[in-house]
């Protein structure tokens, strides 16, 4: 039966080509423009994510620190806890790096920018070197003890260009101060707006002014060999260190804004601090920095789901204009059909196939259409457009549409199209034979 | 030839054995500097001034910050509350004893901050309003005698015991007569020059002495400096209520 059904339906979705064509096409653009939204923003935040963990230099980010007579230092020793830890899941680590940082006044003539630096050993850092877009010099000789390199805007705000020598003006890790200077390699696009604005140095170099070894280091980060364990990871060495599990967007908003502030960017907004003995730890995870950016991609997609809602409607009144002419054109021949014996439930079934036909074929084009303009853009280089590249990956625009978006996109089409066939169709079934025979339609 | 050896090897032994003759006397130093300190601390008074301090930036321009400055060095206690500019009126440190806090009546909280720490952007430090403390936490590396301007100095090279100070080493020019500092440089750690200050005149307060005009310029920064001067002194006994954390509050309001 559903053979049968299927039979007539088809023929009469081909019988009016241009018709179909029209209505199959505007379900397609729906379903091209939402796929669209969900490849390119999951792209964007796949991208980002990425991007991140390569400025920032990992997936599981371990800093610790030691409360002394003069105060808080930041340092992380090798102890037993944290090597059980590393051993325990070293099949999902690809790489460990070190990490010195500081926040030192850089110094050009009168002028004078403080500044996020991290101490990095370039040796371990390629996936650093290769995510980073420069834009004056080069990083041929970064390896070189005292260069740096300098964020754009920073440059800009210094007045300092590639080849030229600034002051880095900081505190040891004991509060004394120190001075040392460094020629600025390369100058590179700056992330600013996106939370990450770093300039980076030769670890060994930023530990001599900070007054640590050269091979000491004050952060410990983990690229794990899935990103998608990050999670997971960071939860296991929270609790093998004994630091307490992170709250989240949902939890913060139930608290206070001094306490969310507090809760987001760990700022110790405290009265006193009560001294500890050993070394306090913090864990954050590349999923924990990526939270802000992810509920503002949401945004996106929901504004996305909203327009293809819209469009949705407006194609279902389409389809049930459609299937209403439809209903009137073929009114003769519904009734010798029925006066042949077919039933009313197989009418209103060939109506109802038509329309998830339609509805199926056009969502089809649609994703095979994004497809086609996601393998295009895919190709184009857009490194001429360095404020674009923390969303690209190597200057590429990537699309992820997950599977699940697609479906169900694709389900929420066919589900409107039946909706909208629906009234039409039950139209036709109720049809008397008679009538519909001699009508003059 | 032989002869010429001989001279030299004569001169070296005599070079040698009068090495110990000539060495310095760091000592005198020492005492010159524990003088420096036991005069800017006044156990028997308490002190109350107005500081004015105008910082020159380059890039920001001029700024004027009115401080009142309320100390007793009996308890290591220091209180200044920040009058002008009307943006950070309110805002005040009290120090007491090993801490210091920093009160901010926009969030009508303290924090925790340190001697260190420079106050309020200036090339001034937190400590630059207390006690001396140079001959506990100096050594005496080396000194020579000169002259800075017509006043007869000690030049006076130290090195820091221990790292509670910011500033590993610096350089002082004591005046022989009164042991009035009139010149510091401080260095970094890589004994780079990053703070110089004046102190051209003082004010006599109890037994002690208080600088009344200071200038500290910073050595990286071109341009930039902030002069300091102090009026209104008075020695009038202050209510202890005055170095507490429940006045600057009041004060603030």
């Amino acid at each position: 039966m559903l053979s049968v059904v299927l039979k007539i339906s088809a023929r009469n979705v081909w019988r009016q080509k241009k018709r179909s064509f029209l209505l199959a096409g505007a379900i397609a653009f729906s379903m091209f423009v939402i796929t669209i939204v969900n490849g390119l923003t999951g792209g964007v935040v796949d991208n980002i994510r990425v991007n991140f963990s390569h400025a920032l230099g990992g997936h599981v980010f371990i800093s610790g620190s030691e409360y002394r007579e003069q105060g808080i230092v930041y340092l992380i020793a090798d102890e037993q806890a944290l090597l059980d830890s590393l051993a325990h899941y070293e099949t999902s680590i690809e790489s460990i790096t070190r990490r010195s940082q500081a926040m030192p006044s850089l110094i050009f003539g009168s002028r004078q920018a403080m500044q996020l630096v991290y101490g990095v050993d370039f040796s371990e850092e390629d996936k650093l070197l290769s995510s980073l877009v420069v834009t004056q010099g080069s990083l041929e000789r970064v390896t070189d003890e005292q260069t740096i390199i300098l964020p754009r805007t920073v440059a800009e705000r210094l007045g300092v260009e590639a080849g030229e020598t600034v002051l880095m003006r900081l505190d040891t890790i004991t509060g004394q101060r120190n001075v040392g200077e460094v020629i600025v390699a390369a100058l590179i696009e700056d992330q600013e707006r996106y939370g990450i604005s770093a300039a980076y140095v030769n670890r060994s170099y930023l530990n001599s002014l900070l007054g640590l070894r050269p091979e000491e280091y004050q952060a410990l980060n983990l690229f794990l060999t899935n990103m998608d364990d990050a999670d997971e990871v960071g939860r296991g060495f929270r609790e093998a260190l004994g630091v307490p599990q992170p709250a989240t967007l949902a939890d913060i908003k139930e608290m206070d804004e001094e306490e969310a502030v507090r809760e987001l960017f760990g700022m110790a907004r405290v009265e006193e601090i009560e001294p500890w003995e050993g070394i306090k730890y913090q864990v954050t995870t590349i999923n924990q920095i990526m939270e802000p950016v992810e509920a503002a991609v949401n945004v996106l997609r929901t504004i996305g789901l909203a327009i293809f809602i819209i469009l949705l409607v407006i194609t279902a009144v389409g389809i049930t204009n459609t299937f209403r002419m439809i209903l009137i054109e073929r009114t003769k021949e519904i009734g010798t059909m029925r006066a042949f014996g077919m039933q009313q439930g197989m009418v209103r079934n060939i109506f109802l196939m038509e329309a998830l036909l339609l509805s199926g074929g056009g969502a089809l084009v649609g994703f095979v259409l994004y497809g086609v303009v996601s393998l295009v853009l895919g190709q184009i280089s857009w490194d001429t457009m360095p404020a674009m590249q923390f969303f690209l990956d190597q200057g590429r625009i990537t699309f992820d549409a997950t599977a699940r978006e697609v479906v169900l996109n694709t389900c929420l089409i066919l589900a409107m199209s039946l909706l909208a066939a629906n009234f039409p169709a039950k139209a036709a079934a109720k049809l008397s034979p008679v009538k519909a025979m001699s009508s003059n339609l | 030839m032989r002869k010429l050896m001989s001279v030299l090897i004569v001169v070296l032994i005599l070079g040698c054995s009068a090495a110990p003759v000539l060495a310095k006397d760091l000592s005198i130093i020492e005492e010159v500097l524990k003088k420096v300190d036991e005069q800017s601390y006044f156990p028997d008074t308490d002190v109350t001034a107005l500081m004015s301090m105008i910082i020159e930036d380059p890039e920001e321009g001029l700024e004027k910050i009115v401080v009142r400055y309320f100390r007793r060095d009996d308890g290591e206690r220091f209180l200044l509350l920040i009058e002008e500019p009307q943006t950070q009126k309110g805002q005040g440190y009290l120090l007491e004893g090993d801490n210091l806090w920093f009160y901010d009546p926009s969030s009508r909280k303290f924090m925790h901050t340190s001697l260190k720490e420079s106050f309020q952007g200036t090339d001034a430090r937190n400590a630059d309003f207390s006690q001396l403390t140079y001959s506990s936490s100096y050594k005496v590396v080396d000194y020579d005698e000169g002259k800075l301007g017509n006043f007869p100095v000690y030049i006076v090279d130290l090195e820091a015991v221990d790292d509670r100070v910011p500033y590993p080493y610096a350089k002082l020019w004591i005046t022989k007569e009164g042991n009035l500092v009139l010149r510091t440089q401080e260095f970094s750690l890589n004994k780079r020059l990053m703070r110089s200050g004046l102190f051209p005149s003082y004010a006599r307060v109890g037994n002690g002495v208080l600088p009344t005009q200071m200038i500290f310029i910073d050595e990286l920064v071109e341009g930039k400096k902030t002069q300091i001067t102090l009026t209104e002194i008075s020695t009038a006994k202050l209510p202890d209520n005055v170095f507490t954390r429940a006045f600057l509050e009041r004060a603030s309001r």
